[in-house]
């Protein structure tokens, strides 16, 4: 009986008819084409071929985009879902005295409202958990969350989180890496500020330097940069009769964000369901858990679906970027521009918390010499706590910033050598079977056939020098 | 006055985790009409993983792109992956990808190899048949085999599969060990022009040569360039995090955190340099990171080329360019006239 359903239907929506409908259907996609399938386009014949490796394939996702219907967290919406928002310190380092929630509680609309105590583990992290998911006693940069609040509309949580009254003992902060790294410096955790140093030696790096023509010596910084993904980090978690928590995410890897889920909300994995929705960009930033525990825990207080989405400000302040880098490089030369002995030093500025520091720092060092055949290397790295934000995964675990440093010095010693660019790195690239700095054998290697295919399409005819 | 420069910069990169395991797993189910889903728990992120992933699978079993379908990213219904990080998808991902397809086929095999009076392991899956190797005209559509195996005789083609990067963990002291299966390689060259009165650097054209093995799909490997070097553009010149004395962002927003837009871009010539590396899928390797790796580093040695002076710390912004070209030339930096 259709008619007799829909009544039902009706009824059990009756709850829910409040503003927050209308808030609802005012978030959803203003401008949905009306498309009547099956849109009759070419079929893109590179689709139908085989063999299917090396096609130019189409996109499987890229009608979808193209027509503006893929469904990304913020055009989701659930019947009876609230919004949550966090409060950031806004503080670098504090010691929290109190928090108070009562007059955020007492709002109208305001359904639940949770701090650092609510969370049954309150840390996570991909390799050191020095990471809380709300702030309960400590903060540690100025985008720390210290509590969250779901309401029924986005702008009564925003409204909401100004009630929130917290009440710091400012600390002193280390903003600066190499101040970081002395011992008299203030601590961000605990256990010290320079969290992981890496080391890679091979060869002999004194009779390197000793038997080398020319010794070249430069220190090259890079800054700090966000992901700038054009989709926020967002999540809807919704919490079942049979407590089993189901989390729609932005977040790349949902095998480890379950397990991190797992350990914060001290619940067994078969009850998380993560589901991966088609993201707008990740680059790194986007690889472990953020507000999820936040939302699943509002979701448990509140029988709702609770969604998150950060703020294009909260991207910046209170999610990952990428660790500046200042980098010491000392390189000895024949007259003939082949490398002999390279010394790198790297202290990264870590942030705040550990995150993936320690494999963008193990990337760093194990790239740093550059593609280079060089026998004599000594790498050693850093990575320290500061009070800004942290630094964690970004498109390249830190080669960027090494690329940088040791192709602005293989310049610096071309010129002064007279040498084309070009042939210098040609003198000294690896080989099939070159040893890297760690020791492997190298296979499959191109830098050769990749530095004379660009100089070809390029047009290379050397630098000024 | 507007002066030319170009700058050259190669690099390397490794593909997956640092020593630690970083498995995926997968699962190939072959319908009775010969297409096929795959099952990952790696998450589309915007690179065309799900089409790459596609076309391994299709490869595979013989078929094309369109006849595969993948699921993705649902902790309830796909198998492990350790995610869409570290370059990894296509090599790792696609691996189990290869492996559980060819599970799946090896069913077919058996079953088609009675019919077609061969032994299995003479069976070739192309162009959307079984058929004998060496001998095409004797072949079976894979849809009749695949309606076969399930239908008649009861053996749905199946395969589940997982694979992870061999590596030797790296000595404390030394640093001494196999901490990556392979590397892919790249170099990149900028021409740029440098305003010398203004310090403004554009970046007018980008030669990228890039090896990622086989290319799986040589449109999505441009795209990935593409979009890598439009990021090393914002680090080389725009982008930066600002903070006060007290630890607190000062540009926290995309006005005045400047990215990169279709305007900064230079032209981009993509070059895929050919290669085969035999422990990936159908010899393919990665791509993803490695396209923003040299690209700053290109654009600065061009700075240096085009106005001969050197800039040690990124970004190269304006301000810096021009007050290192004046310090070059003796001149005095001229400071604005005060408000």
């Amino acid at each position: 009986m259709p008619g007799k359903k829909k009544v039902a239907e009706k009824q059990r929506q009756r709850p829910l008819e409040t503003p927050r409908i209308a808030d609802e259907v005012a978030r959803l996609p203003a401008v949905v084409p009306p498309v009547a399938y099956p849109i009759e386009t070419l079929v893109p014949e590179a689709r139908q071929q085989t063999p299917a490796v090396g096609q130019r394939a189409q996109r499987v996702d890229g009608r979808m985009h193209g027509l503006g219907q893929t469904q990304y967290i913020d055009d989701l919406a659930f019947p009876g879902m609230l919004h949550a928002r966090i409060k950031r310190a806004g503080i670098a380092s504090a010691r929290i005295v109190r928090i108070d929630t009562s007059a955020a509680e007492a709002m109208p609309g305001v359904m639940a409202v949770l701090t650092g105590r609510d969370i049954p583990v309150n840390s996570f992290g991909p390799s050191l958990q020095d990471q809380p998911v709300l702030a309960a006693e400590r903060v540690c940069h100025a985008g720390d969350g210290v509590a969250a609040v779901a309401a029924v509309t986005e702008q009564i949580a925003q409204d909401a989180l100004d009630r929130v009254k917290v009440e710091y003992e400012p600390l002193p902060a280390v903003l600066d890496p190499l101040a970081a790294m002395r011992e008299d410096a203030p601590k961000v955790h605990p256990a010290g500020n320079i969290y992981a140093t890496k080391v890679i030696r091979k060869g002999d790096l004194e009779r390197g330097f000793a038997e080398s023509d020319r010794v070249f010596e430069g220190r090259y910084r890079t800054q700090m940069v966000e992901h700038a993904a054009l989709e926020p980090h967002a999540a809807i978690a919704a919490w079942d009769p049979n407590g089993r928590v189901t989390v729609w995410c932005t977040i790349g890897r949902i095998t480890l964000a379950r397990a991190d889920l797992a350990r914060t909300l001290k619940i067994p994995m078969n009850r998380i369901r993560m589901i991966g929705t088609i993201v707008g960009g990740n680059f790194g930033g986007k690889n472990e858990i953020t507000q999820e525990p936040v939302l699943a825990l509002l979701s448990k207080k509140t029988g709702r679906p609770v969604k998150g989405v950060y703020t294009r400000g909260e991207e910046f302040t209170a999610t990952t970027t990428r660790h500046p880098f200042i980098m010491d490089y000392r390189t000895g030369v024949t007259k003939d521009g082949r490398i002999l002995a390279r010394k790198v030093r790297l202290v990264l500025d870590g942030g705040a918390y550990c995150s993936w520091s320690e494999t963008t720092l193990g990337k760093a060092a194990i790239l740093a010499a550059g593609p280079y055949q060089i026998a004599n290397v000594l790498v050693e790295a850093h990575v320290v706590y500061t009070n800004k934000t942290m630094t964690g995964a970004m498109r390249g675990f830190g080669a960027p910033q090494v690329c940088f440093a040791y192709e602005s010095q293989m310049d610096e010693i071309a010129q002064a050598l007279g040498l084309d660019p070009l042939e210098i790195r040609l003198r000294n690239a690896f080989v099939e079977g070159s040893l890297s700095p760690t020791g492997q054998v190298l296979h499959s290697v191109v830098v050769r056939e990749s530095l004379l295919q660009a100089a070809q399409r390029f047009g290379w005819k050397g630098a000024r020098s | 006055m507007k002066r030319r420069g170009r700058g050259i910069a190669c690099m390397w990169y490794p593909i997956g985790f640092t020593v630690s395991a970083n498995p995926s797993a997968a699962t190939v189910k072959i319908n009775e009409d010969g297409t096929a889903t795959v099952l990952t728990g790696t998450v589309e992120t915007g690179q065309g993983s799900l089409t790459v992933l596609g076309q391994i699978a299709a490869e595979a079993l013989g078929v094309a792109a369109d006849d595969v379908h993948v699921v993705s990213a649902d902790t309830d219904a796909t198998p492990m992956d350790s995610g869409a990080i570290a370059s990894r998808t296509t090599y790792v991902t696609g691996n189990a990808v290869r492996l559980a397809a060819e599970q799946a086929r090896a069913i077919l095999f058996e079953i088609a190899a009675p019919v077609l009076g061969v032994r299995p392991d003479q069976l070739d899956a192309r162009d959307r048949k079984i058929e004998v190797r060496g001998y095409p005209q004797r072949s079976m559509a894979i849809g009749e085999v695949a309606y076969r195996a399930q239908v008649v005789m009861g053996q749905p083609a199946i395969g589940a599969a997982s694979w992870n990067p061999p590596t030797v963990a790296l000595d404390p002291e030394t640093g001494q060990g196999k901490p990556f299966s392979t590397y892919v390689y790249a170099t990149q060259i900028a021409e740029v022009d440098v305003d010398d009165e203004t310090g403004e650097v554009e970046v007018l054209r980008i030669v990228a040569a890039h090896d990622c093995g086989t290319p799986i799909n040589p449109m999505l490997v441009e795209g990935q360039v593409e979009g890598g070097i439009s990021m090393g553009v914002g680090f080389a010149l725009h982008e930066q995090i600002l903070f006060d004395d007290a630890g607190r962002q000062v540009n926290p927003n995309l006005t005045n955190y400047i990215v990169p837009t279709s305007l900064d871009m230079p032209e981009i010539e993509v070059d895929i340099v050919p290669n085969f590396d035999p422990s990936g899928p159908f010899g393919a390797k990665g791509v993803g990171e490695p396209t923003s790796v040299p690209t700053a580093a290109a654009i600065l040695n061009a700075i240096c080329d085009a106005v001969g002076v050197r800039i040690t710390t990124l970004p190269a912004t304006p301000d810096k360019v021009l007050a290192a070209i004046q310090e070059k030339r003796g001149q005095a930096v001229p400071r604005l006239p005060a408000a």
